[in-house]
């Protein structure tokens, strides 16, 4: 067991570094740069420009003039590939597997599928509403970018990513200690500063209700509640909502944001919900929404005592046609009303 | 079955575990962590004695327990839940979404 609090540190470690807001080490980084072209046999790039946010980087990406082919899956694909292979060579199938579990489950699914791959959806979505030729290269950009910091999603599976003198990662890994998101070319190369603010729900969403959620130095930012892209005006609003404004929202993504915001125990407290059932599991609360379908939720008591003596309640929304507080709570465990049956309750 | 707050432990035959589980990976505290909460910190962990968690290989998220002497599930903010031999799997609470179902987290 040894091994796997060694490889949890090392994992945490990277998840660090990946979620790090602190100042971009330039010098770091176009070392790394240098470094990871050695070791792919390239010779170094004749110019390295520096972008304020991915955003900015995929638009000096698109301006370059005559940069030569990407080289991507000579500096980022191949090292990747052949760390890999000889890991599974030395674990085995099923070593392998656990290991890859070990090192980069958690550290996978906060960079990658909670940020990079959100951010990377959200560009493109940026540079198709904005149409027209430039905005094409900025989306053919986003296809060879190397994800920098968030590479920490896997570097923490190799130690020799952690170390400086393995030839193969350590260019890949020092920029991912220093820096964001980096193009690479034969005669250029693209780096993004690293954000500068990011804010996480429980489960690791992009979350916010009185900013943005991620920011960059140059400005670029994403506002986001619980992982939802939400417009920045939206925000404004939030702290001023009534009953009346969430109902006047039209757009229904929206108005679940508010509804959110505002609070579930608030809205049915201030909005005349109807007890619709009660019983040893909690309550059943269901209100109509004009224009929507009706917010039914279960109230669930903590049966651990706060230290004041109280129990501490929670709302979960569940699907409005749940009849009864047993039947609500059982589909959040994904069971039936008869299977769930817990004997005890904390 | 046991609820400590967003995660629900159901009892099942052993026989019935998929096969291939695989003792799922400890933290760096060398603790079974059942659920971690991001922002918080705060975790469901199991301890015990001759108590083990697995998980599935190609699916690090479905979780089960083997408890063959006894095993405590813990957690900072819910009462701790005694675990009797035997052999159970974890659920992880779900809330609804119009258009789509969120996982939870205490």
């Amino acid at each position: 067991m040894n091994n796997d609090i060694q490889l949890a540190a090392r994992s945490d470690d990277w998840l660090e570094t990946g979620l790090s807001c602190k100042p971009t080490d330039r010098a770091a980084a176009e070392k790394g740069v240098l470094l990871a072209y050695e070791s792919a046999g390239l010779p170094a790039p004749e110019i390295v420009l520096w972008a304020g946010s991915p955003l900015d980087g995929a638009k000096l990406v698109a301006g370059l003039d005559d940069p030569g082919a990407s080289v991507r899956p000579k500096v980022r694909t191949r090292p990747w590939a052949a760390a890999r292979k000889e890991l599974m060579d030395r674990l085995g199938q099923s070593g392998f597997a656990r290991h890859w579990i070990a090192t980069t489950r958690r550290p996978w699914r906060q960079l990658v599928d909670q940020i990079a791959t959100p951010m990377r959806n959200r560009l493109n979505a940026h540079f198709t509403a904005e149409g027209g030729e430039p905005a094409g290269r900025c989306r053919q950009a986003l296809l060879d970018v190397i994800l920098g910091q968030h590479d920490a999603a896997w570097l923490g599976a190799f130690s020799a990513a952690s170390r400086d003198d393995d030839p193969e990662l350590a260019g890949l890994a020092r920029v991912a200690r220093s820096a964001g998101w980096w193009w690479a070319f034969e005669r250029a190369v693209v780096i993004s500063e690293r954000h500068v603010e990011v804010h996480r729900d429980n489960l690791g969403r992009l979350h916010r209700g009185d900013g943005p959620a991620l920011s960059y130095p140059d400005g670029y930012a994403i506002h986001s509640w619980r992982g939802m892209p939400i417009p920045p005006e939206m925000v404004a609003q939030l702290a001023t909502l009534t009953v009346e404004r969430i109902q006047a929202e039209e757009n229904a993504e929206m108005r679940r944001v508010m509804l959110e915001h505002f609070g579930f125990e608030r809205y049915l407290r201030e909005s005349g919900a109807k007890k619709q059932h009660a019983d040893e599991f909690g309550t059943l609360w269901r209100v109509d929404i004009p224009g929507d379908e009706p917010l039914v939720m279960v109230e669930v008591i903590n049966s651990t005592a706060e230290p004041d003596g109280s129990f501490r309640t929670y709302f979960l929304r569940v699907p409005p046609q749940t009849s009864t507080a047993r039947g609500g709570v059982a589909w959040t465990f994904a069971l039936s009303e008869q299977e769930y049956s817990p004997l005890k309750q904390t | 079955m046991f609820r400590q707050g967003d995660v629900l432990v159901v009892p099942m035959p052993r026989e019935e575990f998929p096969g291939g589980l695989v003792p799922a990976p400890r933290d760096r505290h060398n603790r079974m962590v059942v659920a971690l909460g991001e922002a918080t910190g705060h975790a469901h962990v199991l301890t015990g004695e001759r108590a083990t968690l697995l998980c599935a290989p190609d699916d690090p998220d479905r979780l089960f327990m083997l408890i063959e002497g006894y095993g405590r599930l813990g957690h900072e903010e819910h009462g701790p839940i005694a675990l009797a031999p035997g052999a159970y799997r974890v659920i992880r609470q779900r809330e609804y979404f119009p258009g789509a179902i969120r996982p939870v987290s205490d």
